[in-house]
């Protein structure tokens, strides 16, 4: 019984085999076996609700936090950590809008368990730029005009920082299918792709 | 010449409502709405929510201290629904919970008991039942009876266009706090902190001095926070009274989608008479509005589109008649165009159909009819400084659209599967709200003993870029570096009584209550200045870059200088103006006046490539000319068009709101409504400026900017349209839009066409167009 004397600590068995039976139990008839079922569904109930240690880093810094396991990374951010920056705007990974970085690559942090981030660097709008100074795509979207209401723009500062890490001279065509998944209901999709294609020709120049 | 705020947007650091910080104790609210499209509250149980652990309170109806109303323009519209429910997504309780996943969580144990009615959706049902939200308006210019018996042809047809969900990427919201005395602070998403204000005061039965409402800024509005903002602010602020607790409710996106309106959809009838040269001769046009449950902003929008269903043309004989239909959907309200592309549609239509009928060219009728000086609109006002035909013949000339018209038609007659189609889209757009008495703005300028100044203003900064306009207009009226304004939130303590920030009027109104407000600071200064320098005449002091002239010549005095001499005269740096349209007048009754400031102008010229067998399309390209006056701020005007363009372009196309038999929004997620991305928006955009374009009407010579072009985006219906023409020249087509992919193929290959019939292509036939691989 190691997993019940360790029973704060998150353990993936535990989680699926309580969820598992909470969810076979309407389906048992015998009395003993459901009100076992019953148990180890509560005891499911009060895990999920417990919190578990999470212990990432964030823009630099190594951040230890005692957390739900239901928490998404952008809760995490914007909830506990106050990063305010990452946007959350349709919470169902379809827009963008909460793209920031996870060992250097974009992810949706509205899509992702905090706990999936554990042991990881993410990067999010407010680490982009360093000592004061604009990271070089920051200083494109600002000077081409990539931008109209703001809102969705640290997901796509961050879309376009993580492009490019992933490819040094992306041609017009990558950067159309990187950006694709931030969407800009202003539509400054035109000045977006010069800020892109201006960071890039800056850091080839 | 940068956007406002555009560093700190980069940096992540502008505070949006929702990232504002969270006050002690701050609680968050979780709205309970209607499942059933109508009909009669039996009973509401709270008793399991409020045991539910972390619940600090459930609101209904019977909680409200003041009066349960929220309607605007007629008062129709109730905050939460006590007896009776109008549509699906209506509120019936607020839950108020430690987290938001409490109050969620609770929300769901709450046992209300409707009798469900008997609900109408279509706007022809309930204009039939006499279900009005207003009594019908009816525009008209001479006498279309007898024009019919002069007109070569006479077509008649119907259109419909459907509804448009907003999407503002930042979803409506607000902070409610409670302040000493029984008022109330609010933080708000919305276009029209006033109607805040007031509809707070009102159900909270306070005072409106006991109301502050702060806008930081809006992540997009498009008309949806115009009236829809209200009802969540005024719900927080009533749970912020009750509890004495500061009280956040922020829609998560899918309740944003199923509890908020959109664009009104429109079904509509056309009859069009021209002569044998294609000259319109009458056109007699019913529209029915699908206003959903309650007015909302309806009526105006209604009137918009009487105003504009003639378009950029004259016609001398017109009958415009109108409907606001009540159904059980959702109130549906202001979006970008607020009615004007719902009439415009229709006037287009008309034109095609009629082109069709003549064996002609839209594109040769639309350029006949096109609106000259002095020209009389079916609402009285006579066109000023007209420039329909200007914009459409630059937009011929300088996008060559004889050659892509030609080069289109080779294209089509070298491809079987593959069809382009253009087409030519002229807009006027009127500049004023059409309801006069809201054509009206207030400033607040402040100028610090450093330099610095600091405006507050009525409007609402969402993007439109009114902020980086009004500094413009600080910095030019002073002289001054644009980097030494800075421009407030909007607060219902520094500026009183504000009208919305929609209609494009945004930088027209409150840029020249800006203007004012800096001029009455200016004149004082030069007076100081004259004291200072000793000289006699304030007139002849100038201010130029930061340095003072007098007659011509540099003094030492510069900006700093002169405002520390100015403060140590004891001269007030402060000043509060206020401006109101002139000569604006409308007649509701008559339905004549002039309602508009004046009229903005344009052309674009849209080409569009459809897989006929696929029923896919892209939009190749839009070319614009458009008469932006003097423009303010090109960047931010250049982006308001081309947003607008990809915006109305979406309405047109891949926008579809749908809804269930039972009144049911299907579409309340990103994943079944969808928007433009960087995919879908045109590859080739220009947007060329009209020259020597100065607007005699405008702060500075500018002209609006916001809404005018979105209605280009209907060229993209009937470049798509010609070019499935192009397929099938036998088929009449339908005006039916968003013509989306599924309706292009369904229009194509209707349903008998598939009942025993032979191919009437070769699989050889089948390619993949280079054109349409993404």
């Amino acid at each position: 019984m190691s997993e019940e004397t360790k029973s704060n600590k998150f353990s993936r068995r535990k989680f699926v085999k309580g969820i598992g039976s909470s969810i076979a139990g309407g389906y048992i008839l015998s009395p003993a076996i459901a009100k076992a079922a019953k148990k180890i569904s509560k005891e499911a109930k009060d895990f999920s609700e417990g919190k578990v240690p999470l212990s990432l880093k964030v823009n630099e810094s190594v951040i230890n936090v005692m957390i739900e396991p239901r928490t998404t990374l952008a809760e995490l951010l914007r909830d506990e950590l106050k990063l305010t920056g990452t946007k959350v705007v349709c919470n169902h990974g379809e827009c963008g809008g909460c793209t920031v970085l996870l060992n250097n690559k974009a992810v949706y942090s509205c899509h992702l368990l905090a706990l999936d981030a554990a042991g990881k660097d993410v990067t999010t709008i407010e680490g982009l730029s360093s000592n004061g100074k604009l990271h070089k795509i920051q200083q494109a979207f600002v000077d081409e005009d990539g931008l109209q209401c703001g809102f969705c723009t640290p997901g796509q500062v961050m879309a376009a920082a993580a492009l490019l890490y992933k490819y040094s001279k992306p041609d017009k065509q990558q950067i159309m299918k990187e950006m694709s998944g931030n969407l800009c209901r202003c539509a400054a999709y035109p000045n977006i792709i010069k800020s892109v294609l201006s960071a890039v020709e800056k850091s080839n120049g | 010449m940068k956007t406002y705020d555009s560093i700190q947007h980069v940096r992540g650091e502008s505070k949006f409502v929702d990232d504002l910080f969270n006050p002690e104790g701050l609680l968050y609210g979780y709205v309970y709405y209607s499942s059933i499209a109508h009909g009669k509250i039996v009973s509401i149980n709270l008793k399991k929510a409020l045991k539910y652990a972390g619940v600090r309170g459930v609101f209904t109806a019977e909680d409200i201290p003041g009066e349960n109303q929220i309607g605007g323009i007629v008062p129709d519209e109730v905050l939460l629904a006590g007896s009776k429910v109008d549509f699906i997504g209506q509120p019936i309780a607020l839950v108020v919970a430690d987290t938001k996943l409490a109050a969620k969580s609770a929300s769901k144990l709450i046992d209300c008991k409707i009798e469900e009615y008997p609900a109408v959706f279509d706007p022809r049902i309930a204009c039939e039942k006499g279900e009005l939200i207003i009594p019908p308006r009816i525009f008209s210019l001479g006498d279309v009876n007898n024009a019919w018996s002069q007109c070569e042809y006479i077509v008649e047809g119907k259109t419909e266009t459907g509804g448009q969900e907003h999407l503002y990427i930042e979803t409506q919201g607000a902070v409610a706090i409670p302040v000493e005395g029984g008022g109330i602070k609010i933080y708000s998403s919305t276009q029209n902190p006033t109607a805040v204000q007031k509809v707070s005061a009102r159900i909270l039965n306070v005072p409106m001095h006991k109301i502050e409402v702060d806008v930081p800024r809006l992540g997009g509005g498009f008309g949806g926070k115009e009236d829809q903002a209200t009802a969540w602010a005024a719900l927080a602020a009533l749970a912020a009274s009750k509890l004495q607790r500061p009280v956040k409710i922020i829609l998560p996106r899918q309740e944003d989608m199923r509890l908020t309106g959109k664009r009104n959809p429109y079904s509509s009838d056309f009859k069009i008479g021209l002569n044998k040269e294609g000259m319109i001769l009458a056109y007699e046009v019913t529209f029915y509005q699908n206003a959903g449950a309650a007015a909302d902003l309806s009526p105006a929008i209604l009137d918009r589109t009487l105003f504009h269903c003639t378009n950029s043309y004259y016609i001398p004989n017109v009958k415009a008649t109108a409907y606001s239909c009540r159904t059980n959907l959702l109130p549906n309200t202001a979006f970008r165009g607020f009615g004007g592309p719902q009439g415009m549609f229709v006037i287009e239509s008309a034109i095609n159909r009629a082109a069709e009928v003549m064996g002609i060219s839209a594109h040769e009728i639309q350029r006949k009819n096109l609106l000259k000086e002095g020209d009389e609109f079916p609402y009285g006002q006579r066109t000023e400084h007209c420039r329909a035909i200007r914009c459409f013949e630059e937009a011929e000339q300088r996008y060559d659209f004889k050659m892509r018209k030609n080069y289109v038609e080779q294209f089509n007659q070298e491809n079987k599967l593959v069809k382009k189609g253009i087409t030519v889209m002229p807009v006027c757009f009127g500049i004023s709200f059409t309801t006069t008495f809201m054509n009206q703005a207030s400033a607040l300028v402040h100028v610090y003993t450093d330099g610095s100044v600091r405006i507050s203003t009525a409007a609402v900064e969402m993007g439109q870029g009114v902020n980086a306009k009004i500094s413009v207009i600080a910095s030019k009226v002073f002289s001054i570096d644009i980097s030494r304004i800075k421009i407030d939130s909007t607060n219902t303590t520094r500026i009183a009584n504000t009208s919305p920030t929609a209609a494009s009027k945004g930088a027209d109104l409150n840029g020249y209550a800006a203007m004012k407000a800096c001029e009455l600071i200016l004149e004082r200064l030069k007076k100081t200045a004259c004291n200072e320098l000793k000289f006699d005449d304030p007139k002849k002091v100038e201010i130029r870059e930061e340095h003072i002239f007098y007659d011509g010549n540099r003094t030492p005095l510069t900006w700093n200088k002169l405002i520390q001499a100015a403060y140590l005269r004891r001269v007030s740096l402060s000043a509060h103006a206020h401006h109101a349209t002139t000569d604006i007048y409308f007649d509701k009754e008559k339905a004549k006046g002039k309602p508009f400031a004046y009229h903005v102008y344009g052309t674009a010229i849209i080409e569009a490539t459809v897989d006929c067998l696929r029923g896919t399309y892209k939009i190749d390209s839009v070319k614009v000319v458009h008469d932006f006056g003097s423009s303010l701020h090109s960047v931010v005007d250049r982006g308001q068009a081309e947003g607008a363009i990809v915006q109305g372009i979406g309405w047109m196309t891949i926008e579809e709101v749908m809804f269930d038999g039972k009144g049911k929004l299907m579409t309340d997620a990103l994943s079944t409504y969808k928007v433009p991305d960087i995919q879908s928006a045109p590859k080739d955009m220009e947007v060329h400026f009209l020259e020597d374009a100065a607007n005699p009407f405008g702060p500075f010579n500018s002209k609006a900017i916001g809404e005018p072009p979105l209605m280009y985006g209907i060229g993209a219906f009937f470049a798509i349209r010609n070019a499935m023409k192009a397929f099938r020249p036998e088929r009449q087509f339908d005006f039916v839009a968003p013509i989306t992919n599924e309706r292009v193929l369904l229009t194509l290959y209707p349903a008998e066409r598939f009942s025993g019939m032979k191919p009437d292509l070769a699989i050889d036939d089948v390619k993949t167009p280079a054109a349409l691989v993404y």
